[in-house]
């Protein structure tokens, strides 16, 4: 990291002290941004663990007291005072799931970006490699074609592609959830660039040993081809698990479809004072998953997420 | 390989999802728009310029126009110099960079909707932490600065339910989220720049850090540059999850957050204007579309200096 150092080749000569007051300086700066970075996810996490008094009087530090508090719903239902006191932190979470289906959610988030990646890869990895290592008429055009699709971007045609769907029938349902983003020209892109690198003689290799186009993509290019594919499933999976907008559009009402951003937008639609813990408890677990993905294989992720840096 | 019929069996199924998917879409929006369609209609008349005319005359949507314009001006520039700024201050320091990295990239993975809601809290007026925070700086030396004093005085603005500063507010947020993203591809541009340029550029009298800066590293990271600010002008246009979360109803005080996206979501889809809805996407396409063809045509032209 030290090696591309803008100030590190000028500050050797300068004596000791001004190189750490200016070292220290860069790091007051930096902290302060990580400061306002982080406020957020330390109030989410917070909140989380607090009791309704605590986050609307703003006190009780990052864990709260924890003291038990009494929970009116509980009383509402009938059951005695003494049954009804719940410490704050069990209390947010475990409303966090009984309040709503979160469990439902968070697997239709699992099975929606699951299909979307392996639909993507079966329709893009063939289409890359006849791009990339077969000759046939007409390929710079379907290439051609691939660059101009990489401008549309899939949000903007949101409102002729929901008309599309609604017009066969498919709104308020998985294949509305998925179909949009089956098509993936940036892996098309991607892929073909890939493959481009790889060497033609392991190519007439296998056709060598029998094996016909088909089987060479699955059992030559796919194997070959995993860490580009791995960088693009961290890309598809962040970007469709995070989607909010096209899921809000095409799933309307039935909750049993309901992605985790949607189903955090319904309960903030009908939270009340009582609720921001439970509410918050729902946003942290909903962002933990790729959170916690993220901060085990950054290096994976990071590459993953700047591909389309890739030019 | 002419002998066999496999290139397109392998070509079809994209092709055929480009042309559904990506490029019949465009074709019915641009048709739609001169239109009054609305979904559960059996037909729609022709009504030629009139949705184009609406966009361009009526109030409505010149604070549509504004507030998306004034939203991307203010992230693109801010989320491209922080992350500049943010790459370079990194990349200088001895220690913690990859830490600092980790922190400054946490809110592009972090689900949008989920910290919209959560900023909301946190500029809660009354509840929220950056007001609770800003009363606390009352008494000292930062009352020097009219606005704070007259904050500490008067109360602190209500951010968000604010028509002065709802705008300004959401376009923090977006700067807050997209700022690291950049930051990562400026770090990834700032590894290819020679160290001898450094060297040579020293020689040559650039003493100072700003002079390396401006002779080497920001020429250096030109193309990165046109990348970085062009993905955040379309992400930028694309807002939309904050706007929606904070003002589910008319986009804000008084129309003031009222950006395209959700102006495409209102129209169309909470109120069946399905016309009007495809002509604001027709017009957002168009700006996308020519921003990209724009980035293209800069990155073709830029001076290779390996």
């Amino acid at each position: 990291m030290s090696d591309t150092t803008l100030s590190s080749t000028s500050t050797v000569s300068l004596p000791a002290f001004r190189f750490s007051a200016a070292e220290t300086l860069k790091h007051a700066v930096l902290i302060f941004g990580s400061l306002i970075v982080l406020l957020p996810f330390y109030v989410m996490v917070s909140y989380s663990f607090k009791s309704p008094a605590e986050i609307m009087q703003n006190i009780g530090g990052f864990f709260g007291a924890q003291e038990a508090f009494r929970d009116d719903y509980c009383i509402k239902l009938g059951n005695d005072e003494a049954d009804c006191m719940v410490t704050p932190i069990i209390y947010n979470y475990t409303t966090a799931f009984e309040k709503a289906p979160l469990i439902r959610y968070l697997l239709n988030g699992v099975i929606v970006t699951a299909s979307i990646f392996f639909i993507q890869v079966l329709v893009a990895l063939p289409c890359a490699y006849a791009l990339a290592k077969l000759r046939f008429w007409g390929r710079e055009a379907v290439f051609g074609l691939v660059l101009f699709c990489l401008l549309i971007p899939v949000h903007a045609i949101a409102l002729p592609l929901y008309i599309m769907l609604a017009k066969v029938g498919l709104t308020n349902t998985y294949a509305a959830l998925i179909i949009p983003w089956t098509i993936s020209v940036f892996g098309i892109f991607l892929m073909r660039q890939f493959f481009m690198t790889v060497p033609d003689d392991l190519i007439d290799a296998a056709r060598m040993d029998g094996m016909n186009e088909f089987s060479i993509i699955w059992n030559v290019m796919l194997p070959t081809a995993i860490p580009a594919l791995l960088a693009f499933a961290i890309f598809s999976v962040v970007a469709h698990w995070n989607d909010y907008f096209w899921p809000r559009i095409v799933i309307t009402g039935d909750r049993s479809l309901f992605t985790p951003p949607l189903g955090l937008r319904e309960f903030k639609g009908d939270a009340d004072g009582d609720n921001f813990g439970p509410m918050m408890a729902t946003a942290t677990i909903i962002v933990a998953p790729l959170i916690v993905a993220f901060l085990i294989a950054q290096r994976r992720f990071i590459e993953g997420i700047t591909l389309s840096g890739m030019k | 390989m002419p002998r066999s019929k496999a290139p397109y069996w392998f070509v079809g199924p994209a092709l055929f999802l480009m042309f559904v998917i990506l490029l019949l879409p465009i074709g019915i929006a641009s048709i739609m728009s001169f239109t009054n369609y609305s979904l559960g209609n059996s037909g729609a008349e022709f009504v030629g310029l009139e949705n184009y005319e609406k966009i361009f005359t009526r109030s409505t949507y010149e604070k549509m126009f504004g507030a998306t314009f004034r939203y991307v001006f203010v992230v693109v520039p801010l989320s491209v110099g922080l992350g500049l700024g943010a790459a370079l201050l990194i990349n200088s320091t001895k220690r913690f960079g990859d830490l600092y990295k980790t922190i400054y990239f946490l809110p592009v993975m972090a689900a949008l909707i989920a910290m919209a809601i959560v900023w909301e809290f946190a500029f809660h007026p009354t509840i929220g932490i950056v007001n609770s925070t800003l009363e606390r700086g009352c008494g000292t030396f930062l009352e020097v600065w009219g606005w704070y004093a007259h904050g500490c005085e008067r109360g602190f603005p209500l951010w968000l339910t604010d028509r002065d500063y709802a705008i300004w507010t959401v376009a923090f947020i977006g700067v807050w989220q997209g700022f690291g993203f950049n930051m990562v591809l400026y770090l990834a541009g700032l590894t290819s720049v020679p160290r001898e340029l450094y060297q040579a550029a020293e020689m040559d009298g650039a003493k100072s850090a700003w002079d390396r800066f401006r002779l080497v590293t920001w020429p250096m990271l030109g193309p990165t540059t046109v990348f970085v600010a062009t993905i955040s002008f379309i992400r930028s246009f694309q807002v939309f999850d904050t706007v929606e979360a904070f003002y589910p109803q008319g986009g804000g005080p008084s129309k003031s957050v009222y950006v395209m996206m959700f102006a495409i979501y209102e129209k169309a889809i909470q109120q069946n204007l399905m016309g009007i809805g495809a002509a604001i996407t027709v017009v957002f396409l168009a700006f996308v579309m020519f921003l990209t063809l724009v980035q293209r045509w800069l990155v073709e032209r830029r001076v290779h200096y390996s």
